[in-house]
This record gives C-alpha cells, sequence and structure tokens, in this order.
C-alpha cells in the first residue's frame, strides 16, 4: 500500500467538503449560522488515540458502518458538553424544551429524546462528511443505521470495530471545527478503513511514485523523538521540569497553519533548516510562558519592558538549542544530518510569525506536513507550540530512503559506552 | 452580507480569512488578523459604496493551476475577483479605488531570496496598475505584522500593529 501527497490532498478535500457540508445541514437544521472551521488531516497511533480518550471528559459519539468506495466504519465523536449544547439548541428549535432541560434549562443527561436527537444530528454529520467524499471521490458510499455511544473510554467506542487500530498501528483521523457565531464545536471525527479497501483507493488516488504506507512509521519516530529532545533540552536549560503534551502530525492545507495560531502576541524563535528535509521550524511562547522562561534563565533582575536586549537572548539562546534538539531527533531517525540557520527572534501577533513561511513554501506546493508539538511543565507557565514545516519534496524522499527496520534501533541520543581499562 | 451584532450600530466584522476575500458595502466591517508577509487588498467604489477585502498570500495567480478555486489566494486573481464581485453587485469600475497593507519581511532566510512580502507588493501593485485601479493609500513592508479593519461604506481602512515594548499603533489608511 502506497501513497503520495496527491492521494492525501484528496483525503484532505473530503474532509474540507464533508466539514462544509456538515455544517450546512447543522445550519438548516437548527437554523444556527455555522461554518466549518479548521480541518486537519492527523496520523496517529491507536495508543495515542486511546489515550487522547483517557483525559477524563466524558464523550459521546455517533458510529456507522460504510460499504462501496470506503469499506469500515465512520465514528464522530464530540465532548458530551459539546454535543448536550447542540442539542439543546436543537431541541429548542422544536419548542419541546420544556422536559428534556433542568430548571435552569440547561440539559444535564441523555434521555430517550435527546439521545435519538444527538444520534440525528451525528447522523446528519456523518452523512454530510460522506456525501462529502462520495462527491470528490464521485462514486457511491452507502451508510448503515447509526449507533448512539455515549463513554469515557476508547473501549466503548472502538472495541467491537476491527479494523481499529491496535497500539502501534496507525490510523487516518480527520479532526473538523464548526463554528458557530458565539461559540466553536470542535469535534473529531475517526475513520477506520479496511486495510484492502484503502489499499485500492489509494492506488486509485496516487499520481506519483509515493512512498510506501509503513514508511509513515518513520514520520511518526520523527515526530517523537523531536519532541523528547526538545522537552529535555528545555528541562535542562531552565530548570523547568517540561514534558510533551502534543505530538502530532498533520497534513492541512498550508493556509490553515496560521489559523490555528492563536491571535495574540506572541514571542518566537523560528529558524530555517537545511538538509534531507529542509523547511521551516517555529517555536511559539505565549508572553507569560515567555517572562517565566526569561526569569529562569537570567539570574538577576531585569529592569526591561516587554522583552529587551536580555530577555530576546535568553529565548533565542534556548529557542537555538531546542532547535538543535528537536532536529538531531529527526536526524537520527532518518540517519542524515540537518543543518539550521541561525536563529530570528520574533515578538508579534502570531499568525504573522508564521505566514511568510506558509507564503515561501506555497510557491512550490498547496499543502504540508506540520509537525505539531506542545510541551508544557507542570504547575508553570512554560507552554510552547513548535511548528516544524519540512519541505514536502524533501520529505518524500527522506522517507522513502528509511529503512524502517532501523528506526527501531536508532538511538535517540549519543549513548555513553563504558570505558573499560585494559 | 449577514451580519450578526445584536447593538444596532456595531455590527460584528465579518472574518478575512488567509486566502480569501469578501465584498460587502455600507457599515459592514471586514477584518484580516495577523498579516505578516500577506498583502490584505482593499477595494472600493466611494459612490455605491461597495467594496470588498482580500487576504492573499502568494503574488501571481496566472501561473497556479488552483487560482479558478481559490481566486482570493493569488494578488493579481484577487484584484480580478473582487472587482468583478463589486460590479455585479452594482459598483462601478472606473470609481473603483483600491488601499494595501501588509508585505512585511519578518525574517531574513537566505532561502526567502528578496523577501516574500516584496513579491506580494509587488504583484498587487502591477495588477492594480495594468487595471488602471488607482492605489490612493497603503502601509507596507517593514518588519511588523498588522491586523486590518476595511468598511467599505466609507473606505476607512485601519491598520493596527504592536511595536517592540507592546504599544499599539493605529493607522487610519
Amino acid at each position: 500500500m502506497k501513497l503520495d501527497v496527491n492521494a492525501l490532498g484528496t483525503f484532505y478535500r473530503m474532509a474540507r467538503e464533508g466539514a462544509g457540508l456538515a455544517a450546512g445541514r447543522l445550519t438548516h437544521m437548527t437554523d444556527v449560522e455555522t461554518r466549518a472551521g479548521v480541518t486537519k488531516l492527523n496520523f496517529m497511533r491507536g495508543r495515542e488515540i486511546r489515550r487522547d480518550f483517557e483525559d477524563s471528559t466524558a464523550k459521546v459519539g455517533v458510529r456507522v458502518e460504510l460499504t462501496g468506495a470506503i469499506d469500515g466504519y465512520s465514528v464522530i465523536v464530540f465532548e458530551r458538553e459539546n454535543a448536550l449544547r447542540i442539542v439543546e439548541t436543537l431541541l429548542e428549535e422544536s419548542a419541546t424544551d420544556a422536559e428534556a432541560t433542568t430548571d435552569d434549562g440547561e440539559l444535564e443527561e441523555f434521555d430517550e429524546m435527546t439521545k435519538s436527537a444527538a444520534t440525528e444530528v451525528g447522523n446528519i454529520m456523518n452523512n454530510g462528511f460522506i456525501d462529502g467524499w462520495a462527491d470528490v471521490l464521485e462514486t457511491v458510499i452507502d451508510v448503515s443505521t447509526p449507533e448512539f455511544i455515549e463513554g469515557h473510554s476508547a473501549e466503548t467506542f472502538f472495541d467491537d470495530v476491527e479494523e481499529a487500530p491496535a497500539g502501534d498501528d496507525l490510523a487516518l483521523l480527520f479532526q473538523s471545527q464548526i463554528e458557530t457565531i458565539e461559540t466553536q464545536v470542535g469535534f473529531s471525527h475517526y475513520l477506520f478503513p479496511e486495510r484492502e479497501s484503502m489499499a485500492s483507493l489509494l492506488e486509485q488516488l496516487r499520481a506519483s511514485d509515493g512512498i510506501e504506507y509503513d514508511k509513515l512509521d518513520g514520520f511518526d519516530r520523527m515526530a517523537e523523538r523531536g519532541a523528547e529532545e526538545v522537552a529535555k533540552t528545555a528541562t535542562t536549560l531552565t530548570g523547568i521540569d517540561t514534558s510533551v503534551e502534543i505530538r502530532r502530525l498533520n497534513f492541512v492545507s498550508l493556509e490553515t497553519i496560521p489559523e490555528q495560531v492563536p491571535d495574540e502576541r506572541l514571542v518566537g524563535v523560528a529558524f530555517e533548516f537545511d538538509g534531507l528535509p529542509s523547511g521551516y521550524l517555529l517555536f511559539l511562547f505565549d508572553e507569560e510562558s515567555a517572562n517565566e522562561i526569561v526569569d529562569a534563565m537570567v539570574p538577576m533582575e531585569v529592569d526591561e519592558d516587554g522583552f529587551g536586549q536580555m530577555g530576546q537572548s535568553a529565548i533565542t539562546e534556548l529557542g537555538n538549542i531546542m532547535a538543535s534538539g528537536f532536529l538531531d531527533g529527526w536526524a537520527n531517525v532518518l540517519d542524515t544530518t540537518i543543518d539550521h540557520s541561525t536563529p530570528e527572534f520574533i515578538h508579534d501577533i502570531g499568525a504573522a510569525a508564521v505566514d511568510p513561511v506558509v507564503i515561501q513554501l506555497g510557491e512550490e506546493q498547496e499543502f504540508a506536513f506540520v509537525f505539531d508539538t506542545v510541551i508544557v511543565a507542570d504547575g508553570q507557565e512554560f507552554d510552547c507550540e513548535i511548528y516544524a514545516i519540512p519541505d514536502e519534496s524533501d520529505l518524500e524522499r527522506a522517507l522513502n530512503d528509511l529503512d524502517v527496520d532501523r528506526i527501531e534501533q536508532a538511538p535517540t541520543t549519543a549513548e555513553f559506552q563504558e570505558v573499560t581499562d585494559t | 452580507m449577514k451580519t450578526y451584532g445584536t447593538e444596532p450600530g456595531a455590527p460584528t466584522p465579518v472574518q478575512v480569512g488567509i486566502s480569501e476575500l469578501t465584498v460587502s458595502d455600507g457599515d459592514d466591517t471586514l477584518k484580516s488578523y495577523g498579516l505578516g508577509s500577506c498583502v490584505a487588498i482593499a477595494l472600493y467604489d466611494p459612490e455605491t459604496e461597495i467594496g470588498g477585502l482580500a487576504h492573499t498570500m502568494l503574488p501571481d495567480g496566472d501561473e497556479a493551476e488552483n487560482s479558478d478555486r481559490k481566486p482570493g489566494k493569488y494578488a493579481d486573481t484577487a484584484i480580478r475577483a473582487l472587482l468583478r464581485r463589486m460590479v455585479e453587485r452594482g459598483a462601478s469600475y472606473t470609481s473603483v479605488e483600491a488601499k494595501l497593507a501588509g508585505g512585511s519581511d519578518m525574517f531574513e532566510f537566505d532561502s526567502f531570496g528578496d523577501g516574500v512580502g516584496q513579491r506580494n507588493i509587488a504583484a498587487a501593485k502591477a495588477e492594480l496598475e495594468k487595471l488602471g485601479v488607482p492605489l490612493v493609500a497603503a502601509d507596507l513592508g517593514g518588519d511588523r505584522g498588522r491586523t486590518v479593519e476595511f468598511t467599505p461604506g466609507t473606505g476607512v481602512l485601519m491598520v493596527k500593529s504592536s511595536n517592540e515594548d507592546g504599544t499599539q499603533e493605529v493607522t487610519e489608511l
């Protein structure tokens, strides 16, 4: 089974188209203006999907079985709170809210009626997605009767699905946001296709030689090693105990990247890197985190407005060392060397820091693989978002050269060997 | 364009995302956040009060195969699409004026050559000149990000940028 950027681009268009149709139908049903927000295509391992479910928030989902152009399962998962809000709006519209809501007018439980309303919403969205896909693929996909699922753990949602990925298997996940004027309703959309069905679909969509699906494993290792190295470096340098919170490989249209950066002033350090692959690397901190880091790294009291000379050089230094760690992590997995430029400090609205990179890459490519990583600290402000955006054709070549069997043995960092006296 | 504000006279700005363009009229405000090297193109016809905003990211759409699908992504195709949609709504081509903002060069990477912002600025200016649309005001270049808000009815383009010390600078074009 092989895939290429064209095939992934088609999947991305399917997700966007699907989200658009789903939003449109939701608007039609609830009379609340909605629009499709950011869409992402993720590769996730089975175990990470399961971990996502263990964040103790209750979730509800609607699951359908697909046959036709895609065989497998499609599952829409909402946080329970979000689902209740949608159902609330829906029931208000149909003016039958008297019984379904509590005294303060807020829904708290799914009874039979709200459950069927939630199933209906999930089903409309599922159908929206699937019709969108069928449009893009110019084919027919049949959908089974929807099943309502409520629970805290992944088992409830996936365990009886044969196609659900095992711990180490990579699955495709579509993440979409549907925005209403006042709020954003985020949800995840999991597609678990049968391997054969997926293989023939990819075969049909592929426009170039592409890469072996199994080599995507290399992606994941790169992301893992890169993130670990950064967290380690940050801890050593600042004395703040940090860990990797999110590590995800997204495939998105370039325009999506600045849109997902917060609309506020951020402090960042940017690099270009060169090798196989080449690309851009950005570390972005919110102002509060950046201040904490400066305090941790600069021992004396500094009397500076904003981020003056001392603050800037501390952050830049940290960024520089984190970049080396991150890219060494990659180079290790890929068995190559990757050089990076001198750091560029930035303190500006988040999107403005990202769009130059997107523009530069946009000359040659429409989509990008983005290695999203978030590093956090326990009990202290240290939120660092890392965007690593490699040049697409370089990345494809790098992965093709990758010997998947070798990855297991590649050490994360240099190991100290015992010196024996002879 | 439908607006959702509840207070009269204070409509919620319509957000124009990267690669998007929107045409509207009157008191509606169109807003684009966090332009770095992107260029915001505002066109309006002072007589009919019809105008539009595009948040463009690349210079040359004629060379790209997807510019039919995403005219707002490229400076040249965005200007033509804005003009066409404005004229369809009743604007008169000959009285349309243009304002531009953005095109900063945030980083000096080797791979960026002369600067990605500069290329966008040049493309937008060239297309306006080709179509005979006068450029009446602009806030371009530099190394700071900008957020813009455009009101077609008045033709006012508000440009906000932040200084290193955190103070905000507002320029009215």
